[in-house]
């Protein structure tokens, strides 16, 4: 799956520059608080719990500075990414022990035909492990210019 | 939501991320992601379990055993499970006193 058709399951809506928390709890629950506020899911109860149960599996934070925390819930419809930036560092868990500066979150409904959710999961991995693109998505100005970086334009 | 409702969802929630941390662990791994924490996520599956009605905890199981799915969303005033029309009088009673089935199938239904 290329980055293009990966994007269109996010939006403007769905983008956090600059996320406030410094720990792992916060972090998360401010990410689910933005995906909430920017889609018409109703239950951030589960959103979260499910996120916590992923990580308590194993930390996300699997990139040089990334984290991608992710999964499948009862609480959405269709796939849903959202991104986050924190310019402090987040303590993730990270294997490297490293704060982490990105976050992309992707939750997915019970059923996807084709797996979307891992494909999607599988190209934004791939993508990311260009150092280059890292450093300009940090420094991007807003989401448009976020997603011109990570598409390559 | 009816908070035995809401721990249904969590559970199958769960239920999910185990079975499929099973099944695609080689293909997770080889994108780098670690799962040390299956046998603890078990444990606080048992112990989430545990916390559910007997009577809805036995339904859940025979649901899921029968379909893959206990709880199914409920969209466009259907059940997603077998697509029988839930009556609008169901919405109502949602947040009240019970845990809602499907008329028709038996599943337990959640208003996304
Ligand atoms: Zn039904």
């Amino acid at each position: 799956m290329d980055i293009v058709e990966v994007l269109k399951h996010t939006s403007p809506a769905l983008f956090l520059p600059d996320l406030q928390a410094t720990d792992k709890a916060a972090a998360l629950a401010e990410m689910v608080e933005g995906l909430v506020s920017g889609t018409s899911i109703h239950n951030p109860d589960t959103i979260l719990q499910m996120l916590q149960s992923r990580e308590h599996l194993g930390s996300t934070a699997v990139g040089p500075g990334i984290a991608f925390p992710h999964g499948r819930t009862l609480a959405v419809q269709r796939l849903t990414i959202l991104i986050a930036r924190s310019h402090a560092g987040v303590d993730f868990d990270s294997e490297d022990g490293q704060p982490t500066h990105l976050f992309f979150v992707l939750v997915a409904p019970p059923q996807d035909s084709g797996h979307q959710y891992i494909k999607s999961l599988a190209a934004l991995i791939d993508r990311l492990q260009d150092a280059g693109l890292r450093a300009q998505l940090g420094e991007a100005a807003d989401y448009d210019a976020f997603c011109a970086a990570l598409k390559g334009a | 939501m009816h908070p035995q409702l809401q721990l249904l969802v969590a559970l199958q929630d769960m239920d999910q991320m185990i079975r499929e941390t099973e099944e695609s662990r080689e293909q997770l791994e080889d994108l780098g992601f670690r799962h040390e924490g299956l046998e603890a996520l078990k444990n606080a599956r048992e112990e989430l379990s545990g916390k559910i009605d007997p009577s809805l905890a036995s339904w859940y199981k025979r649901l899921t055993a029968r379909w893959g799915h206990a709880v199914v969303p409920v969209v466009s005033n259907l059940c997603t499970g077998c697509f029988a029309s839930i009556p609008s009088s169901f919405v109502s009673k949602t947040n009240v006193d019970k845990v809602q089935k499907c008329e028709s199938c038996g599943r337990l239904l959640y208003w996304p």
